[in-house]
């Protein structure tokens, strides 16, 4: 009925569509569509000003049963999103891969999650589900009880058809398979290198050996205690996942957050970014086997984390926030602490970084290793300092405000080469910043309230923040005062994908190297 | 080109070098030589992630880092589970980890111990109930300590593998 109505409608939905991204009143629109206008309309919307930043299923939404697709809209310059709604009328639809090919990983998300077919999609291969779920396994849909894991192991055999790794063929081309289990204290992650003689010809990354079922289990958990859902998605990134969510519950449920609540959260936000950097910077001297050059940053970093410790309780901010503000106030010594800290910490990061500018071989290193190429930045969706290091001047705190960020003078960092040199001195630049940032607000912390009590409310939002390694999306829906919904992608669900590009014509040595400098988390991308 | 003059003019390490942090050197040289008594030199670890948050795997680094230098009381990191006498997971075991895991135990040569890193690997943690995960590390492996903790600090996974090698010593006499 609904289709026929649509069809006969005849509208301009491409027009409808911007004219929604030019809305002041609304910064987050719901636009319902037909099968047949989704098609018109990708094929209609320039692909240089408006990218999908993210797909996913929802069941049973507004009472409506079945599965409803949600493709997520960014245009350039505008504040606004805008999500384009369609109620799946069977278990197929058309894929917008060729179209948009960050679409590839959020569909197959979506077929292992809900069964949903994308048809003449390049690739149908499973995502998160590897071979140990057997066919047919659909853990999303809300028929299928999350009640423990259930033993796809012990039959002897695998239940789940064999993965294919793409094949690159020719004389001289060898495969190097590394990982899941890595040589240092990583995250675990498949990469298969197809080389010839050193050099990368191509590279295809198996991820979600970490896929721990986090939007399953956010279902049915009540808004404050999936705050800790949340904090679990990715450890070094808890602080802004967490805000992400609870700004979403906040929106739902139309609660105002104390302007010291939101002060806080925002040094710790910008306390995250500083430490997540210093250990991007560190790890990149580790790897360019320049310890002396990493120590200053290693050294800098454990500060910072105890500095989160006296802020938090927790040396990676957990357990602070809830929907409302913050559960507890942060101790007046902490913020004393800091402000007499920031200035020592701004000058001592000064001179690490000069350290390193003054190593040859450090720079040599770095310097036309691992381009990310500018035009791969709308297509695959890559934000965060792995997009900007590349001259794209994106920046989530700065296109889509939240929180105290509109009121803060922020300085998008840029680079131009996309080589690990411009993400480490975009990094730095951004540490550098984020202090400054922090420096700024502390003298204006007035006393008062940390929290408003939250009364929840049922409704769904989406909320994004500038987590440290780039755009971080939550959706969140609340039906019955519990979680029905909750949709996270990360920023390294995107920029994973930057880095089979990024290394090709490299060598393999400088592979760690390359890897280290987006500092992607494997957490975060396999939920 | 590396100027020499600086190094000759500065000063000789003469001084005593007083340690930022008392409790952890303390902690650090104990360990130290509970390590020398049961395994002759060093004690080398090899971590396995099988799906934690990574906030773990950075407390973990830390050690190594100059702060804490673990290095200085024989602790190792290596690369291959071959070197290995304690494999340090963290992290729920995830099923897509599950197999991995246990190769990697396999690959270690015995006497071998395991200890569980974090609230996730100690009992599954929030992820107990998962279609996902198998649980905490105990389900699959013989775990021998577990350090609890979201995530536990550098000094409180230094203090578990005190107590591990107080057990260890225990045990064998």
């Amino acid at each position: 009925m609904k289709k026929q109505k649509t069809d006969s409608e005849n509208r301009n939905i491409a027009g409808i569509c911007l004219s929604l991204f030019e809305d002041k009143t609304k910064k987050e629109a719901y636009l319902p569509v037909s099968e047949k206008e989704l098609t018109d309309l990708f094929h209609q919307l320039d692909k240089k000003e408006i990218g999908l930043i993210s797909l996913f299923g929802a069941e049973n939404f507004n009472g409506a049963p079945g599965l409803t697709l949600f493709y997520v809209l960014e245009k350039k310059d505008s504040p606004n999103i805008v999500l384009l709604e369609h109620k799946l009328a069977s278990g197929e639809i058309a894929s917008l891969v060729s179209r948009f090919p960050a679409a590839g990983w959020f569909e197959r998300e979506v077929q292992d999650g809900f069964g949903i077919t994308f048809l003449n999609a390049f690739d149908t291969r499973r995502l998160f589900l590897h071979e140990v779920y057997p066919d047919g396994f659909h853990p999303m849909l809300k028929s299928f009880r999350n009640t423990g894991c259930f033993s796809g192991r012990e039959s002897g055999k695998l239940p789940g058809a064999p993965y294919k790794f793409k094949r690159f063929e020719g004389e001289g081309v060898y495969e190097i398979p590394v990982g899941p289990v890595h040589a240092g204290i990583i995250e675990p992650g498949h990469f298969r290198f197809s080389v010839i003689g050193e050099t990368v010809l191509g590279l295809e990354i198996r991820m979600f050996y970490k896929h721990r079922g986090i939007e399953k289990l956010a279902e049915g958990k009540s808004p404050a205690d999936c705050v800790a859902v949340a904090e679990a998605i990715s450890g070094d990134e808890s602080m802004s996942n967490a805000a992400a969510f609870c700004m979403a519950v906040e929106r739902i449920s139309a609660l105002a957050v104390p302007n010291r609540a939101w002060q806080l959260r925002t040094i710790m936000l910008e306390l995250e970014r500083i430490y997540s950097h210093l250990g991007d910077l560190a790890g990149m001297m580790v790897d360019v086997a320049y310890p002396v050059g990493a120590v200053n940053f290693f050294n800098l970093r454990e500060e910072i984390l105890r500095h989160n410790k006296n802020f938090s309780g927790s040396r990676f901010l957990k357990g602070i926030l809830c929907p409302g503000g913050l559960k507890k106030d942060v101790p007046a010594p902490a913020l004393t602490a800091l402000a007499a800290y920031l200035p020592e910490f701004t000058r001592r990061f000064q001179k690490a970084v000069d350290l390193v500018y003054h190593s040859p071989s450090a720079i040599d290193r770095m310097e036309t290793t691992g381009i990310i190429n500018e035009k791969l930045i709308r297509p695959l969706n890559i934000t965060g300092p792995a997009a900007r290091a590349s001259g794209a001047i994106i920046d989530t705190r700065v296109d889509h405000p939240y929180g105290l960020y509109p009121s803060l003078n922020i300085h998008i960092v840029t680079g131009a080469k996309g080589d690990v040199l411009s993400r480490f001195n975009v990094k730095a630049e951004e540490i550098r910043n984020s202090a400054a940032m922090i420096q700024a607000i502390l003298p204006e912390i007035k006393d008062g309230p940390v929290r408003t009590d939250a009364v929840i409310k049922d409704g769904y939002a989406l909320t994004m923040v500038e987590a440290a390694r780039g755009q971080s999306v939550h959706w969140v829906y609340i039906k019955d005062g519990v979680i029905s919904r909750y949709k996270v992608r990360t920023a390294s669900f995107c920029n994973w994908q930057a880095i089979e590009h990024a290394v090709i014509g490299n060598i393999v040595p400088d592979f760690p190297l390359i890897n280290k400098s987006l500092n992607l988390s494997y957490a975060g991308t396999d939920l | 080109m590396i100027n020499p003059f600086p190094n000759l003019l500065c000063f000789k390490a003469d001084k005593v070098i007083v340690s930022r942090d008392t409790d952890f050197a303390s902690v650090g040289l104990a360990l130290k030589k509970e390590v020398r008594a049961i395994f002759g030199r060093n004690l080398t670890i090899r971590e396995v992630d099988s799906g934690s948050d990574n906030a773990a795997e950075i407390e973990l680094n830390n050690l190594a880092t100059p702060y804490y230098d673990v290095e200085r009381f024989g602790i190792s990191f290596v690369a291959s589970p071959r070197h290995a006498d304690v494999m340090v997971i963290t992290g729920a075991v995830t099923l897509n980890m599950e197999s991995a895991v246990l190769k990697t135990y396999e690959a270690m040569p015995s006497p071998k111990f395991v200890v569980a890193v974090g609230d996730d690997a100690c009992d599954g943690g929030i992820f107990k109930d998962t279609y996902a995960v198998r649980g905490g590390a105990d389900k699959i492996l013989p775990v021998d300590l577990k350090i609890p903790g979201n995530p536990p600090s550098p000094y409180e996974i230094l203090q578990g593998l005190l107590f591990l090698m107080k057990e260890i010593r225990r045990i064998n006499h």
